[in-house]
């Protein structure tokens, strides 16, 4: 179960989050989780660098890009690997439709872009599609294999 | 509808998100997808344009009218827009019935049509992706989407086309249709691994789809592969189908070697045993000896892979040795013939390099990987499954025959050896590497492990840490592992919840092998040492709790010993401070961690009285001591002597507990006296006595001198005013001395009877029995014991306590508490139903009653520890002495203050009880209560009130006879009026008893019936503890007493000496001195006998 998809700004504000299965009193707790994890730990930190954190049996991986914060949470088959490969999707995705690791302004810029790339990227906490092409594909209504 | 007209793609694609969004909102919004974009909030849009009147629910209908007229148009043109409306609808909620079965329809319609279509060319749009025609690329599209939205749906698991088109799905040319169709399967499978193995059986076969999954790109579809082999490869029902079984099993296997870590892990994980959360050890144990001892074989690429050929080949019955052929892929050329490889090498070297990664989530993932390997050989060790770790594996390879023999039994097995010898070596220059054994595989994973450690993640190392933990097995030298947790520990900045859960670990591990209870007790010790201030005192005192149930009675000691540890930790040093202050600023203050140290130092108190008594199976009601030793131990030097080399476990316990209610702060002090009476009540002498004393030394500790020579041997130095724990004491005293006068009275009621040969009236059987009722109320309110066995009287009552309770039919458990009692009722029973009876009074027969909760020695029983652990920890009830279980797991401090509050309470319990209890009781005996109770705080001389409240308060003459002073009392106005010393029974021996020294007084009044039933002298029935006769001796020096309790004397007296204790004399005078003392205490030197 892909739990959480959250971004950030570099100074810890929430710009974007999805929550699955997580009732509204613990999405408090997991922002504020989440945004202690990247104030301590994503402060000069390379771009595309992979972070990883555990909590009991729930994993989070997260990652810089540009000046967004990106973490994705989840459980169950979602461990840390297959979070990875959430969060690549996510990230090669992010770029793609900025057309380069995001400013904050950017990222806003392109954030209806953004929400449609994540529609397609993982839907009620089950990834869909990782490949950026068939995403790219899909948020404009295209079929995916012509 | 806004989309119906639109032709921009981005423009609908965000129609139909916002539609998904929409209908995902539903009433449910706490689980729906949450923030990002807010939608339309249609109820207050209703609200602001009344004139439209659009609420949401106008809107739903429509919504899903247009999305579901859209998914189910078969019109090539709007293939796009239907794959959107099926998805969007797929977002509401599930609970919608209408719109669920809905759903069903449009998605089988759509597989019905796609994928029985599909079959002709799944060759071609799985290995020619690009080049497929646009019918195909369409139809996969719906098929994929079709899944997909199959996926969301509630699984219908009896539903046989659910599960054909599952199962269909899984030769999807699409990879993320694949992934959805594995999903699902293995779910299902989960549930009717008979019914899927059935059906998937066919593709399981060389060439079918399951083995072009192995080459999907999709790492989700693989994962799901390798779970979905797992479930079915050890499915019950197809033992009849050994073939499938082991397509199955090799399937897995091959995963090991798949590019992706996360695959490999996965496959890793189920060949452990673990695939969800409720695996069983059994299981766990077996993929242990599994993992160790399965070769994979990879296909010969000569032979041509057939249906048949894998059939007859799988049915060998070996689970382990298939030789099943896996079809390579055709984009590779020619592969070369591989060597069988031993799965323990090729999870180890998948390990290893995992760990050279520098990616954080994959070091983490193998240190998970690493504890599950951990894990599973702890099982395998608990359950005594011999796996030679000295093997080497590649001898399994040479010879299949013997891989039973190697894996069942242990490596000393001839065929094993044979085998060795016959092992051609290899020609590669890995020979020397590949000859390595498992113990030596296994001990460089864990140096790779340990390099791990290093990584700045704190994550990663909590992990390594823990994965070394799972590691270490029962007879590896622990030290590497505390020198590692030792220098991370010493790192101020780890979080402390990481903190916790790797104690959690430790106790996770322990459960696992209860054997390891000393060496994980010894980690846990680092926490506590090192990192006081952030170990939650409630995760440490489960631990200690665990393992002191579970590490069998020669561990107790060593258990406790850990817990003791914390006692004597010194306070946080400022200078620490400053060097954490240096360091960094965020790292715990110096008062914080002050607090969470004491608040540790309270539990390991509280958790010492709780269990000193079952860390040292000393019990009052199965006392191991003989009758008449107590009489050994008149000195209290012999005293503690006797009883530390009694029962070492129990007088360390005393001790440090003695030390901490001296010394440390307010709280501390507070339960360590707590601790002490609880340990007083349920044991029995001379623990009892010796805590009596020292109870009563504590409340006075203004009487300089008697604390000196009473506990020179602590090496306390108590100050000058005490402990200010007088108040705290003073109940728990008095409930001591209760339970001691009582004890006196009854032994001088049954030698009054024995010597007038007169039998117990009903009468006085009813008083001995509500005062025995009343003291275990008394006592009830400081600590459980055991209602049905514990007897405040002594052993000697259990008879009569027996002869009464079953001419009146009371329960011993339920006792005035039945009401049946209660009312007389059950006085009218006449049944012959055996009750339950208090033990025979013969303690040297020691037999615990097998109904025994509480009796020492069950792990040195059959059970295996680990049943036990687990079902303690299941909340099943356990063999601890306590009942209180919840105050293990609440915070320890409430439950402190609640014991504190209990213990303000006590004494209006007490007399609540007593009144309640003791209807008989006069009111003068009442009032005198109030009064003791009024002023017992800090009164030296309460004891005296206590006289009167018995239930025995009628009878004047205890009255009477109970109100002398202790030895350390102001007693010299009783001695007064003791001048006389009359030969009568009445006055002199009663008065006398007290004053002679607390500590053995009742312990004789225990034992000494015992000893010699029928006493000599019917008028001194408490004049046991006087030698037979008083020896004449004379002062040799003047000697002038000094304090209240001795005795002047002129050189040249003649006197009597009583009896010896602590190197005094207790003598008395022919006639009164000058200062009108008759008796008292004198040094030994100063008379010669």
């Amino acid at each position: 179960m892909l739990m959480s998809v959250l971004f950030a700004n570099s100074s810890g504000n929430v710009l974007l989050e999805r929550f699955h299965s997580v009732p509204g009193e613990e999405r408090l707790h997991w922002r504020s989780f989440l945004v202690k994890l990247g104030t301590d730990n994503l402060n000069g930190a390379r771009d595309d660098e992979l972070f990883v954190a555990s909590h009991k049996s729930v994993y989070i991986v997260y990652t810089v890009i540009g000046d967004i914060w990106v973490f994705t949470v989840g459980k169950d088959e979602y461990d840390e690997l297959t979070l990875v490969e959430v969060l690549h999707a996510i990230t090669s995705s992010v770029k793609d439709i900025c057309k380069k690791a995001p400013s904050e302004r950017v990222f806003l810029d392109k954030y209806g872009k953004v929400c449609l790339g994540l529609d397609e990227i993982f839907s009620q906490g089950i990834l869909e599609h990782t490949d950026k092409d068939r995403v790219r594909r899909l948020t404009r209504l295209r079929p995916l294999v012509e | 509808m806004l989309h119906q007209q639109a032709e921009d793609g981005h423009v609908l694609r965000y129609a139909y998100y916002f539609l998904a969004r929409i209908l995902g909102e539903g009433d449910t919004q706490s689980i729906s997808a949450g923030g990002g974009i807010p939608t339309p909030n249609w109820d207050a849009l209703a609200d602001l344009s009344s004139i439209g009147g659009i609420t949401r629910a106008d809107v739903l209908p429509r919504i899903i009218a247009q999305l579901t007229k859209e998914a189910e148009n078969p019109d090539v043109s709007v293939h796009p827009r239907r794959v959107a409306a099926l998805k969007a609808l797929t977002c509401t909620p599930m609970s919608n019935t209408d719109i669920v079965s809905k759903l069903y329809e449009i998605v089988f319609g759509i597989l019905d049509k796609v994928a029985d279509a599909g079959k002709v060319r799944k060759k071609k749009g799985m290995f020619g992706r690009q080049s497929v025609d646009k019918e195909s690329a369409l139809r996969s599209n719906l098929q994929y989407v079709a899944l997909s939205a199959l996926r969301r749906l509630p699984l219908d698991q009896g539903n046989p086309a659910f599960l054909h088109r599952a199962v269909q799905g899984i030769a999807c040319a699409d990879p993320v249709g694949v992934r959805h169709a594995l999903a699902m399967v293995s779910e299902m499978a989960v549930r009717d691994p008979y019914g899927v193995a059935m059906a998937v059986g066919k593709l399981s076969l060389a060439g079918g789809a399951l083995q072009e999954v192995l080459h999907i790109q999709d790492v989700m579809s693989r994962m799901y592969l390798a779970r979905l082999c797992y479930i079915l490869s050890r499915a019950r029902g197809i033992d009849e189908r050994m073939d499938l079984r082991s397509q199955f099993t090799t399937l897995l296997y091959q995963l090991l070697l798949d590019p992706s870590e996360r695959v490999c892990f996965e496959a890793i994980t189920c060949i452990l045993g673990k695939f969800d959360s409720h695996e069983s050890s059994e299981e766990r144990a077996a993929g242990w000896a599994l993992l160790t001892s399965a070769i994979l074989k990879f296909p010969d690429p000569s032979a041509q892979p057939s249906k048949d050929s894998s059939a007859t080949q799988g049915s060998d019955g070996s689970t382990a040795s298939n030789d099943s052929v896996a079809k390579f892929p055709k984009d590779r050329p020619a592969p070369r013939p591989r060597r069988p490889q031993p799965l323990i090498r090729l999870v180890m070297r998948r390990l290893e390099s995992a760990l050279r990664s520098h990616l954080r989530p994959v070091l983490h993932a193998a240190m998970r990987i690493v504890q599950e390997i951990g894990k599973s050989r702890a099982a395998a060790f608990a359950l005594g499954m011999v796996i030679n770790e000295d093997s080497v594996p590649e001898n399994l390879i040479e010879n299949g025959d013997i891989i039973k023999a190697d894996s069942e039994v242990d490596g000393g097995d001839p065929a094993a050896e044979v085998s060795r010898t016959k092992v051609v070596p290899l020609p590669s220059s890995l020979a020397a590497n590949s000859r390595e054994s498992i113990a030596s595989m296994l001990s460089n994973l864990v140096e790779g492990v340990r390099t791990t450690v290093a990584c700045e993640c704190f994550y990663v190392r909590a992990a390594a840490i823990k994965a070394m933990m799972w590691m270490q097995s029962p007879e590896e030298s622990v030290e590497e592992l505390k020198s590692t947790i030792a220098g991370e520990l010493s790192d101020p900045l780890w979080p402390a919840s990481l903190l916790n859960e790797i104690l959690l670990t430790l106790h996770a591990r322990f459960k696992a092998t209860p054997e390891m209870a000393i060496i994980l007790l010894d980690v846990s010790r680092l926490f506590a040492t090192k990192a006081p201030g952030k170990i939650d005192s409630d995760v440490l005192q489960l631990l200690w709790k665990t393992c002191l149930i579970g590490c069998g009675p020669s561990g107790k000691h060593t258990a406790l010993e850990a817990v003791t540890v914390v006692l004597d930790l010194p306070p946080p040093a400022p200078d620490a401070l400053e060097v954490s202050v240096l360091k960094d600023h965020s790292s715990t203050s110096d008062p914080k961690a002050a607090v969470a140290l004491q608040r540790l130092t309270q539990a390991a108190v509280w958790f010492l009285g709780e269990n000193a008594n079952y860390a040292a199976a000393e019990y009052a009601w199965e006392s191991k001591t003989p009758p008449g030793t107590a009489l050994m131990m008149l000195d209290g030097d012999k005293m503690v002597a006797a009883a530390s080399s009694r029962n070492p476990t129990l007088a360390g316990a005393l001790t440090r507990l003695q030390r901490c209610a001296f010394s440390g702060s307010w709280e501390v002090r507070i339960v360590a006296a707590q601790a002490l009476i609880t340990i007083a009540i349920r044991s029995g002498e001379p623990y009892r006595l010796q805590v009596y004393e020292f109870l009563r030394a504590l409340a006075k500790g203004g009487v300089q001198e008697k604390l000196k020579e009473a506990y020179v041997s602590n090496g306390e130095d108590q100050g000058a005013s005490g402990t200010g724990l007088s108040s705290i004491i003073a109940p728990m005293l008095q409930v001591l001395d209760e339970m001691y006068k009582a004890q006196d009275q009854l032994i001088k009621d049954m030698r009054q009877h024995d010597n007038a040969k007169q039998e117990w009236s009903d009468d006085e059987l009813r008083r001995l029995y509500e005062n025995h009722e009343r003291l275990l109320d008394l006592v009830s309110l400081f600590c459980f014991v055991p209602r049905s066995k514990y007897l405040p009287l002594g052993p000697t009552s259990a008879g009569l306590l027996n002869i009464y309770r079953n001419r009146h039919h009371i329960d011993a458990t339920t006792g005035f508490n039945d009401p049946a009692v209660a009312t007389g009722i059950a006085d009218l029973q006449v049944s012959t139903v055996t009750r339950i009876e208090y033990p025979p009074i013969q303690i040297d027969a020691a037999v615990p009653s097998p109904s025994d909760g509480l009796v020492d020695g069950i792990w040195s029983s059959n059970l295996a520890g680990v049943d036990r652990v687990n079902a303690y920890l299941g909340g099943v009830g356990t063999d601890a002495p306590e009942v209180e279980d919840d105050t293990a797991t609440t915070r320890a401090s409430v439950s402190y203050d609640d014991m504190w509050a209990k213990t303000l309470l006590e004494a209006s319990d007490g007399e609540d009880a007593d009144e309640q209890l003791s209807g008989s009781s006069s009111p003068e005996s009442t009032a005198s209560f109030e009064t003791s109770v009024s002023s017992q705080f800090g009164s030296s001389r309460y004891p005296s009130l206590f006289g009167n409240t018995t239930s025995f308060g009628q009878n004047t003459r205890w009255e009477e006879e109970h109100r002398p002073g202790t030895r350390f009392g102001k007693f010299s106005g009783e001695l007064t009026s003791l001048a006389e010393d009359q030969p009568s029974y009445v006055e002199s021996s009663p008065a006398n008893a007290p004053l002679h020294g607390t500590h053995w007084q009742s312990g004789i009044g225990n034992q000494e019936p015992l000893h010699s039933p029928s006493s000599e002298v019917p008028s001194r029935p408490s004049d046991v503890q006087y030698p037979e006769e008083a020896r004449a001796g004379k002062a040799l020096y003047e000697f002038t007493a000094g304090g209240d309790d001795e005795l002047n004397l002129t050189a040249g007296e003649d006197l009597e000496i009583e009896y010896e204790v602590d190197g005094w004399y207790f003598v008395r005078k022919k006639r009164p001195g000058r200062d009108g003392k008759l008796s008292g205490l004198v040094p030994v030197l100063y008379v010669t006998s």
